[in-house]
């Protein structure tokens, strides 16, 4: 079972694609539902933690992450 | 003299500026390196010259120094620095992706970077015995792609590149994989130094235009969670070149006690 941070689509945006270390950055997926989830490892909780930029993120929603159907493969 | 060869110099005492090269753009990127993993990291590059698989080569992460910061670096050149996602664990032993959001972009995408489909490889060093998910790739019109275990339908081992596949049906996905394009009628899918299977269908010259991700097919996602100790791109190698690459590879792991 993912448990990830659960965010709503301004959080989304706001996260999206940014760099939090200069070789990393956020990405979000979206469960079967269309929600927006980030997961983050214990290295990255270490790593936002003292940085005021992202470690809000710390504090939201977490919840259980249901992937959507696989996409079809090969292409 | 006795000069040793974490500093990155070779057995005979020579430094290797290749390998002087990455270390000094892993410390520029706020990374460090153990002794050890500088001499394993010498040893692979001198031999790999040695044997004729430095030259093909176009980016090669050997996955040292447990952080994003070190594992990002191509021990090739300069280029094709990686871009790692949120959701990765790094360690002595490799990176590990959580399957789901995690992969790292390469910034090498085949249509700029490659001249031609018909000699191009991928490779990987799986410590996981997991199912699912493709371990480096990108689709679009044409394919890179190489999975230890994809997990659909009968398919197991993946190599694909071009407009046709190698699958076997191998039960393991630990070991050094290759996807090995020597031709436009030769594919192989090898583990370790074993073909597990080949391809003589004719593919088409078309090479992907989207970069080349660790632990996903870029464009379609499929995932992988399993634990990646070295990965490569570039030119296609003969039979004797492959064997020579798994020999390095499995020294240069061994060396750092992480081999499987």
């Amino acid at each position: 079972m993912m448990i990830g941070y659960i965010l709503t689509n301004e959080e989304y945006t706001q996260v999206q694609g940014q760099f939090y270390t200069p070789y990393e950055f956020f990405n979000c997926v979206q469960d079967i539902n269309g929600v927006w989830f980030l997961f983050l490892s214990t290295q990255d909780k270490e790593t936002i933690l003292n940085d005021p930029t992202w470690n809000w993120i710390l504090t939201l929603p977490e919840g259980e992450y249901i992937a959507p159907p696989a996409p079809p493969f090969p292409g | 003299m006795f000069i040793p060869s974490f500093m990155g110099f070779d057995k005979a005492g020579f430094g290797d500026p290749d390998a002087l090269a990455f270390f000094a753009r892993v410390t520029a990127a706020g990374g460090t390196l153990s002794a050890t993993e500088k001499s394993a990291v010498t040893t692979l590059v001198v031999t790999m010259k040695a044997n004729g698989t430095w030259t093909p080569m176009k980016a090669i992460y050997p996955m040292v120094g447990a952080s994003a910061a070190a594992c990002a670096q191509n021990l090739k050149s300069a280029s094709f620095p990686g871009t790692f996602t949120s959701g990765w664990t790094f360690a002595s032993t490799g990176v590990t992706g959580n399957g789901t959001s995690a992969f790292m972009n390469t910034g090498l995408i085949p249509s700029v970077d490659f001249t031609t489909i018909l000699s191009s490889h991928l490779s990987t060093y799986s410590r996981t015995q997991l199912r699912g998910g493709v371990d480096i790739g990108t689709g679009g019109p044409g394919e890179f792609a190489l999975s230890a275990d994809l997990n659909i339908s009968v398919i197991y081992t993946y190599a694909s590149i071009g407009t046709n596949s190698a699958n076997s049906l191998s039960n393991t996905s630990k070991g050094f994989f290759l996807a090995n394009r020597q031709t436009s009628t030769n594919l192989k899918a090898i583990q370790n130094n074993t073909t597990l299977a080949s391809s003589t269908t004719l593919t088409t010259n078309t090479l992907p235009a989207v970069s080349v991700s660790l632990a996903q097919l870029n464009g379609s996602g499929l995932r992988s969670a399993r634990e990646i100790a070295f990965s490569s791109i570039g030119d296609g190698l003969t039979d004797t070149q492959a064997s020579n690459f798994y020999t390095a590879v499995q020294v240069f792991q061994t060396t750092l006690s992480r081999q499987v």
